[in-house]
């Protein structure tokens, strides 16, 4: 009866497949950054609180700080890394730089990751719901009007997607 | 911020899950989430043995409409909760209170079994490994003292889940299933009113769904909370309500709860038999907010003072009335 998941896992990660051995307590995070050197997704609070470790797991965003590596075994994750396609920006990268989204840039993968899923589950959100949909992402910059203006240029041109 | 090592767990199913529970008892952890067991690990607040994720258990997800009943299987998600139509519908407190638990990721990653059964908090107590090494153990950590308030015997903990107040205004259940055997219980009989071991549910057991009973009659409800950062934080203290009219108008029965009030969500029965076959323009708000003060425990172990919180605890049950007051007229 005792089931013990065994440390091998294939994670799949921005449409590649990755064999590797991961202890169950390593979080995605850490399984990222560490193992996959993919450090766009950042670490800052580390429980959860601000939103600079979001990644998409099946589209929705996830704090990777608080997921299990193990736990996510099958399912589509995406990273900042995965957005741009062929080295364009994607139009939400795109909408941040135009509108000067970006000042230390340490949020910004999280929040444009936050963004992308939100256009992706409602294409054309009022003002009300991108602050809504950020309200969990921490920026200590840009005072968030860029960022929210940003969002909503591809809300009213309902371009979000390639 | 690492977590420590642990032995994790998938059961494929129900009957594998609470075949895990009964031989590994105290020294296994439940995640769904993982928002407050995940966080607590790294705290070493908490350092099972094992970790068992019962995520990805089908048959305790969704929320199902029954003829008298609304049950919420406890891998539901809070996101799920909060826009499901009917739940707004019927019980529209639950939907709010769901809305503002945490942030709309937390909300998406977090489940309704999860957040009912989070364990209390207090400053003293949930820090982190480093500051807890330099402060003597209080009651929650295995010691005699309690740190919020010196010289106490018990500990004074507050829980500080969303849900729970808003379940038990609507008399809601809870499904606990061990290996042949199931009970359903009230959820406020869930907890034992202990901060050091605030729930009275069996370590083997699995919270596996909340049944919402279906309500005669016309009703309104609300749900309030403070908090300092809307973005994120945990109730500093709540109220919810949930009134129901006959045809005559007059109230034929109401249940209010404040949460964030000690180590359980405290009903106002007082409140309820006060305003008991009365037009809800004969209420007293005032009367019903003072109870509401009188059982909300003001200790100085949260972000904001406790006798600022104790004051808020009137404010916010007289809102929560005012509003599921309001939406009698309307569905009247």
């Amino acid at each position: 009866m005792k089931k013990i998941k065994g440390y091998s896992i294939t994670l799949t990660v921005n449409n590649e497949n990755y064999d590797l051995t991961a202890e169950p307590n390593r979080t995605l995070l850490e399984v990222l950054r560490d193992d996959l050197h993919l450090t766009g997704t950042k670490e800052s609070c580390g429980e959860g609180a601000c939103g600079s470790c979001t990644v998409l797991v099946d589209d929705q965003p996830v704090r990777s700080c608080l997921t299990l590596a193990v736990a996510v075994e099958g399912r589509h994750i995406t990273t900042i890394e995965g957005l741009s396609q062929g080295g364009a920006l994607h139009p939400v990268q795109d909408a941040f730089v135009a509108h000067h989204a970006i000042q230390c840039g340490f949020c910004s993968p999280g929040m444009i990751l936050t963004a992308y899923a939100l256009l992706k589950e409602n294409p054309s959100p009022t003002e009300e719901e991108i602050r809504r949909a950020i309200s969990g992402n921490v920026c200590r910059c840009t005072g968030y009007a860029k960022i929210v203006e940003a969002i909503k240029s591809l809300a009213d041109q309902g371009r979000q997607e390639r | 911020m690492r977590l420590p090592p642990f032995q994790y767990l998938e059961p494929e199913n129900i009957t594998e899950a609470l075949s895990m529970m009964d031989t590994y008892k105290d020294t296994v952890k439940i995640i769904a989430g993982g928002t407050e067991v995940i966080n607590h690990m790294k705290h070493r607040l908490l350092s099972p043995a094992f970790v068992m994720n019962i995520a990805k258990l089908g048959d305790l997800g969704g929320i199902s409409v029954l003829d008298h009943e609304i049950v919420l299987g406890a891998s539901t998600t809070l996101k799920e909760i909060a826009n499901s139509p009917v739940i707004k519908e019927k019980c529209k407190a639950i939907a709010e209170a769901a809305f503002q638990v945490a942030s709309p990721t937390i909300a998406a990653m977090g489940t309704i079994g999860g957040n009912i059964l989070q364990n209390t908090r207090c400053m003293t107590y949930n820090q982190s490994e480093i500051v807890l090494t330099g402060l003597d153990s209080c009651h929650k950590r295995g010691g005699t003292i309690c740190l919020a308030v010196k010289g106490s015997t018990r500990c004074f903990s507050v829980y500080q889940g969303d849900m729970a107040p808003a379940l038990i205004a609507f008399d809601a259940q809870c499904i606990l299933r061990k290996s042949g055997a199931t009970r359903t219980i009230p959820i406020i009989d869930l907890f034992t009113g202990n901060g050091v071991q605030p729930f009275s549910i069996g370590s083997d057991e699995i919270l596996t769904g909340i049944i919402i009973p279906k309500q005669d009659g016309t009703s309104g409800s609300a749900y309030k909370k403070l908090r300092i950062r809307g973005s994120i934080d945990f109730p500093l203290v709540s109220a919810a309500s949930v009134i129901w009219v006959g045809a005559d108008g007059k109230i034929t029965s109401s249940r209010m709860v404040i949460g964030a009030a000690g180590p359980a969500p405290r009903m106002v029965e007082e409140a309820s038999l006060a305003i008991q076959g009365q037009l809800p323009g004969e209420i007293d708000l005032e009367a019903l907010a003072g109870m509401a003060y009188g059982l909300t425990e003001g200790a100085d172990n949260l972000a904001m003072p406790g006798a600022y919180r104790r004051k808020m605890a009137r404010v916010l049950l007289k809102r929560a009335v005012q509003e599921a007051l309001e939406d009698v007229k309307r569905g009247i």
